[in-house]
């Protein structure tokens, strides 16, 4: 039997909350989490790098949008317009300075309990100065909720652990939903790079790591006919790895080799065709110096407006796909049982 | 005439900016005018049937002013009905929403004594989209609507890229040329792929480590600035957008970013 999501996600001070796609289920996790939370009389603080607790869904308008529900004395980041039209009360505590297209991020500590709209900001800087000072004001959780796709809040710079949503609006294809959340498990839990004094370690350029043409990946590696592992300290993206493989290809046999490709931390890999095995199957290791914890996988079987899935058939597929993580449906009976 | 019924009569009437609702003849009338398509044919049934709908929607005393049939079994209708509700504009005037638009010469003026050197501004239209109309409109000289594009400013310099543009192509760009501001566009329909494509550009910002330097806008026809937040932009442009309202809010915030330094 699984843990509740608070369990489960206990050792994060710092919890980001990220979505495969928008209708993930991000928000209902929150929502979730955020009920079980309050049950045990925690001091939360929320934010959000996209806007969150809104009656409809910004895109598509028929699709209602989960509220964020939160107890008095818990912490909330959002602007001044979007927590005074929520009417509840609450005491400003600071200014964050972070221009949103919404307004200004305050920093807010609620009076009364009620449903609120998180609007925190989204660089990652900010974001870590936000968890800081809502820290300092007690917080003992902070909840960073995702937006849409973005991976930005699972930085190790801003969490310390992750919770991952799936589901159904991914693909009307099952296998594909389950194929699509391997890849992206497999991205956040990329392999360590460990410390190898011998080897023979080179840079990659920002502007080739991002622009190069395969001739130019081939030349670099004609240069450095030694080296096996390639440090990229920015965007790790498709067309780099692309063009790698094909100037692998170009040089033939001798010279073919094995390669590591070190990006910073799974937020700086983009893959959005072929998830990391396959790269690794063609001889292109993709590892990372930091990794953010994945505590738990949430799942959404129904895709609004289009399609749903057996709750307890895709969980299952996702457990066989995705070993030792802990996969949960907040909204399904077995879970709410657990609840009370 | 009348006292009352002169023009410029109601408008003097104090407008309560917490309780706003619709205007037709008078402050506060509520009628809304609409219109609206049924798959019924033309006849009395199908002017009740409209009436019907119309108080469903919340409308008070519906009226049905024009209908006539659209081709067989449709019928078109144009409709008066009170709305009841009200919104409450104090709350929302506040901040964020409202950019105050400059017109060109306040911009070239606002640039030169608070910026002081030209903004750079790299745009595209990224990703698989082939629609540079909008970016063209915003950049290009000859703009739209006889309003300059960016390019026409003092203030700024421009790269305007193309369409089609990898993401990782644009940032590696923007990086090179030192850009102040980012400027996509992209029509974002209900399906993930164009979204995806503006999370990415935001999402390969921050992995280098730009995202503070750089302001980040996109535009298209369906982007808000509550899109923009979600997107992870500083602003978003939709339809009805000139080049100076673009203008407007790069100087700006590229003013506040240089005091806040």
């Amino acid at each position: 039997m699984t843990a509740h999501l608070s369990q489960l996600t206990a050792s994060a001070r710092r919890l980001a909350l990220v979505g495969l796609a928008k209708n993930t289920g991000k928000t209902v996790a929150l929502a979730a989490l955020l009920r079980e939370l309050q049950a045990e009389d925690r001091c939360v603080g929320v934010t959000s790098i996209g806007r969150d607790g809104e009656e409809h869904d910004v895109i598509d308008t028929r699709i209602d949008k989960p509220r964020i529900f939160l107890a008095a004395g818990n912490l909330v980041a959002s602007t001044d317009a979007l927590l005074r039209a929520s009417g509840v009360a609450h005491e400003r505590l600071t200014q964050t300075g972070v221009r949103t297209p919404l307004g200004e991020v305050i920093i807010a500590r609620l009076a009364e309990q009620g449903a609120v709209e998180v609007a925190g900001p989204s660089a990652a800087e900010d974001l870590r100065e936000v968890g800081e000072t809502m820290i300092g004001f007690g917080a003992e959780h902070v909840l960073i909720d995702g937006a849409i796709d973005r991976r930005a809040a699972s930085s190790p710079d801003v969490a310390d652990g992750l919770v991952l949503s799936t589901g159904a609006i991914l693909s009307t294809d099952l296998e594909e939903v389950v194929a699509r959340t391997r890849d992206a498990v497999e991205l956040v839990r990329l392999p360590v790079a460990g410390e190898n004094a011998a080897e023979q370690r080179i840079t990659v350029t920002r502007r080739l790591a991002l622009d190069a043409e395969p001739t130019e990946i081939a030349t670099l590696l004609r240069e450095h006919p030694q080296t096996m592992t390639l440090q990229v300290e920015g965007a790790l993206g498709e067309r780099f790895l692309e063009g790698l493989l094909a100037a692998c290809k170009d040089l033939g046999p001798p010279t073919r080799r094995e390669l590591r490709i070190v990006a910073g931390d799974p937020t700086k890999v983009f893959l959005s065709h072929r998830g990391p095995s396959w790269y690794r199957r063609q001889g292109l290791c993709i590892e990372v110096l930091q990794v953010v914890g994945l505590k738990a996988i949430t799942i959404n079987p129904v895709a609004p407006q289009s399609h749903r899935f057996d709750s307890r058939q895709l969980r299952e597929l996702i457990e066989a796909a995705v070993p030792d993580v802990p996969v949960l449906d907040v909204l399904d009976r077995t879970y709410l049982a657990l609840a009370k | 005439m009348p006292e009352a019924t002169k023009p410029g009569a109601s408008a003097t009437r104090k407008v309560d900016l917490a309780q706003v609702k619709p205007y037709a003849d008078h402050l506060g009338d509520g009628i809304v005018q609409m219109s609206f398509t049924l798959p019924v044919p033309y006849g009395l049934a199908a002017r009740k049937a409209a009436q019907e709908l119309a108080a469903k929607m919340g409308f008070e005393h519906p009226e049905v002013v024009h209908y006539q049939e659209l081709t067989d079994g449709y019928t078109y209708f144009v409709m008066f009905g009170e709305c009841t509700q009200t919104v409450d504009y104090a709350s929302l005037g506040g901040d964020g929403f409202d950019i105050e638009y400059m017109s060109e010469d306040e911009i070239e003026a606002f640039a030169r004594e608070h910026i002081g050197r030209p903004v750079v501004v790299v745009g595209a239209a990224t990703g698989t989209d082939t629609h540079s109309v909008g970016i063209d409109a915003m950049l290009n000289l000859k703009g739209f609507h006889g309003h300059h594009g960016l390019e026409g400013y003092k203030a700024f310099q421009t790269h305007n890229l193309g369409s089609q543009v990898p993401n990782s192509v644009l940032v590696s760009r923007a990086i090179d040329l030192h850009a102040d501001a980012i400027l996509v566009s992209q029509t974002v329909t209900q399906q993930n792929l164009h979204v995806s494509n503006l999370t990415e550009l935001v999402e390969i910002v921050e992995a280098e480590g730009a995202r503070k330097q750089m302001i980040l806008t996109c535009g298209g026809p369906r982007v808000s600035n509550e899109l923009a937040k979600e997107l992870g932009y500083d602003a978003g442009f939709s339809k009805g957008t000139y080049p100076h309202h673009v203008a407007s809010f790069i100087v700006r915030e590229l003013a506040a970013r240089v005091s806040a330094a």
